[in-house]
């Protein structure tokens, strides 16, 4: 018998049924989980509301994202938070900027203000397509975003319930800018906020029955933090210690 | 790590008598509060945990189909899935893995499971430096010393004695700031970040239906040692499943706020499988060892199965009246508090352990703390039934003949009027020599176990029936 034989007889005689008793789960029960057939149309009902609700959703977000820790503004456009991210740069006296590629950000509006200030800003994109140089060019971008003083980033969602932005995998996009640099820029714009964790779930399980599941969901709810040491919160212990959720619309 | 549950009784009297441990223990209370207040904060709270338990009762039900199910998916992304017996096996499978693919260190982020399965001396043994990296752990890793609690791993020291630490085992100044300490900690560990080959995790929870893992952190270890070493394992108890994607909110809300009172932690990362060719960075390999270690016992006995249910979120500890005096190394393995003194037990020797299931008030603190509504008292009664009884597990009858005996006398002596009027004669007369100001402050041997921590009232001069006539005769 191998190992994992063993292991799944225990496991049966454990549960009182017979050892080569290996059909599928029972359904869940349906009240418990939707049904596949179900979650189409629960994930538009889902995209109606972050759009007929995104003024609401929106100061709600500002509301919660204050309170898990996020420094918030709010402008009209893009190019009205130019005096805010500027401000951002000057008071941690940076010099080094990553960013990602979300569309937000790929205009040049945001680079322009941080070569205004003379920081060197670089996207975190892997644009080589054999496999040993995208090895080089992925370690090249480590180190840059682990010497960098800034990663600015756009998110695929917020949530209102709790105050987080959420990233996915996609092109041009690393995990590594929202968790090295000490400070975390996010844009997040008007009708990309969802309800709850509810709602973000809901969305991955449509992906995952599309066949488009990424291989990982960051969710994002303030600075990096502990109280391991006599219960006194400290913020920046391994991810950025300073994060700033900037609203856009 | 090797079980040390004998020594519950002088463990516990050392934490009480240490002023240092009892002043931090009382800083519970915080977590204690914020968890109430979270819990106000939340709709519906009673209907999420109904349906937590729902979920729970139908996933352990069928909990092989839905390993499967787990193990099938995992495989679809690309990921090796191993499934462990016991402890050493799953560290075996680790070591191995990390011997083959040339590592020499090693990130964690904090995994009670790991703590169960002595990870780090197995990989200290194999020549290969395992690092813990969330702060209360890597503390705890210097110190040579093991998790005080669940969630806060390094709570019973001040920060003087990390400031010590840090100085004698890292050779850098005395800090009498917990924001430099942690500083100091960040650039210690940042290094070690970059440098490693593999990272290892936990799982809080495995979906199923997507071979996905979730990971609760607040520190960011746990999106660094997903994130940036070459190969990514996670080590998960084989109860931690759900069947879908659809379930998380509802667990992630319930334990998270039960945990830390915060409404989310920093960071909630989930994992499928290893990156995929278009992402930007991530691990080339994923891992899922899946560790069975003695849970088959507790979903073998029905009086015991909801156990599992556990999220490990710690609210018990700090609601505990016990834990909250005698901290969490007394108890002597990975999980202290209400739920290790059901968990530690069965996971390891249930008549070592035998003084844990009786080192709790009954007093029910805990099953109203449990996000998931566990009958702990229930289950601590259960147990102590079985241990002087044995009816389930009649190995670990507890032998003390002294106290069988003494039930025996007080069973004899109750049932009738006239065996307790000579009963109490018989007392009245025998506790003479012992029986100072009403009380008796030392019984001797055999029984003297039962005043080393108490004493009893001594029996009246007169007995209640006595007085009662004479005063009704006026």
């Amino acid at each position: 018998m191998t190992e994992r034989d063993a292991f799944f007889a225990n496991l049966r005689q454990a549960l009182g049924r017979g050892a080569d008793d290996t059909a599928s789960p029972r359904p869940p029960d349906a009240s418990l989980t939707p049904a596949s057939h179900t979650v189409h149309d629960r994930a538009r009902a889902i995209l109606d509301r972050m759009e007929y609700d995104a003024e609401g959703l929106m100061i709600k977000l500002a509301n919660t994202a204050e309170r898990s820790g996020w420094n918030v503004a709010r402008f009209r456009s893009v190019a009205d938070a130019r005096g805010y991210v500027m401000q951002v740069a000057r008071d941690v006296e940076a010099r080094q900027a990553v960013r990602s590629s979300h569309p937000v950000l790929t205009d040049g509006t945001v680079d322009s203000w941080f070569t205004e200030l003379g920081v060197s800003v670089e996207p975190m994109t892997i644009s080589a397509t054999s496999t040993r140089a995208r090895q080089a060019s992925r370690e090249r971008l480590r180190d840059l975003a682990a010497r960098s003083d800034i990663g600015v980033t756009g998110v695929d969602y917020a949530i209102a319930e709790t105050g987080t932005c959420v990233l996915l995998p996609r092109a041009g996009v690393s995990r590594l800018v929202s968790l090295l640099p000490p400070v975390h820029i996010a844009f997040v714009q008007r009708g990309e906020v969802l309800p709850s964790l509810d709602e973000l779930f809901a969305l991955q399980r449509r992906d995952h029955l599309d066949g488009e599941l990424g291989s990982y969901l960051s969710l994002i709810s303030g600075p990096s933090r502990s109280a391991d040491i006599e219960y006194t919160l400290v913020t920046g212990v391994h991810g950025p210690g300073q994060v700033h959720m900037v609203l856009i619309g | 790590m090797q079980p040390d549950t004998k020594n519950f009784r002088n463990a516990a009297a050392a934490a009480l008598a240490n002023e240092n441990v009892q002043a931090n223990l009382a800083g519970l209370t915080g977590f204690h509060d914020a968890r109430l207040d979270a819990r106000r904060q939340t709709p519906q709270w009673d209907d999420a945990s109904e349906r937590a338990r729902a979920i729970k009762a139908h996933t352990l039900d069928n909990l092989d189909r839905y390993l499967l199910m787990m193990e099938s998916n995992v495989k679809k992304t690309g990921g090796h899935v191993y499934f462990a017996s016991d402890a050493a096996a799953a560290a075996s499978y680790v070591v191995d893995l990390a011997r083959e693919k040339g590592v020499e260190l090693v990130i964690k982020s904090k995994s009670m499971l790991s703590e169960e399965m002595a990870l780090n001396s197995r990989l200290e043994e194999s020549g290969v430096e395992p690092v813990e990296t969330d702060l209360g752990e890597f503390i705890v890793q210097l110190a040579g010393e093991t998790p005080f609690h669940i969630i806060a791993p390094a709570i019973h020291k001040s920060k003087e004695d990390v400031s010590e630490l840090f100085r004698d085992k890292l050779n850098v100044p005395l800090y009498e700031d917990i924001g430099d300490l942690t500083r100091e900690a960040r650039a210690q560990l940042r290094q070690k970040f970059l440098a490693a080959g593999m990272g290892i995790t936990g799982a809080n929870f495995m979906v199923a239906e997507t071979g996905t893992v979730a990971l609760v952190t607040n520190e960011g270890n746990g999106r660094m040692c997903t994130s940036m070493p070459k190969v990514h394992v996670a080590i998960a108890g084989m109860e931690r499943i759900v069947p879908s994607m659809e379930d998380l909110g509802t667990f992630l809300r319930l334990l998270i706020r039960s945990a830390t009172g915060q409404m989310i932690s920093s960071y909630v990362t989930t994992v499928t499988g290893p990156r995929k060719a278009a992402d930007e960075d991530g691990p080339e390999e994923f891992h899922l060892v899946i560790v069975d270690n003695g849970r088959s016992r507790l979903l073998a006995d029905p009086e015991l199965r909801e156990a599992l249910y556990c999220l490990r979120c710690g609210a018990c500890l700090n609601a505990c009246p016990v834990y909250k005096k005698v901290g969490g190394h007394a108890y002597g393995w990975v999980y202290p508090g209400p739920i290790g003194a059901v968990v530690s037990p069965m996971l390891t020797n249930l008549s070592d352990a035998k003084d844990l299931p009786f080192a709790s008030t009954l007093c029910g603190a805990c099953r109203e703390a449990c996000p998931v509504n566990i009958d702990l008292p229930r289950m601590l009664l259960y147990m102590r039934k079985e241990l002087t009884q044995g009816e389930t597990y009649p190995e670990h009858k507890s032998r003390s003949t002294v106290e069988a005996a003494a039930m025996k006398g007080w069973r004899a002596s109750v049932s009738s009027g006239l065996m307790m009027r000579l009963a109490n004669a018989f007392g009245r007369f025998a506790q003479l020599p012992i029986a100072r100001r009403g009380r008796i402050n030392r019984l001797p041997p055999p029984l003297s176990g039962w005043t080393r921590a108490r004493s009893f009232p001594a029996l009246a001069s007169k007995p209640f029936r006595t007085r009662w006539r004479k005063r009704r005769r006026g």
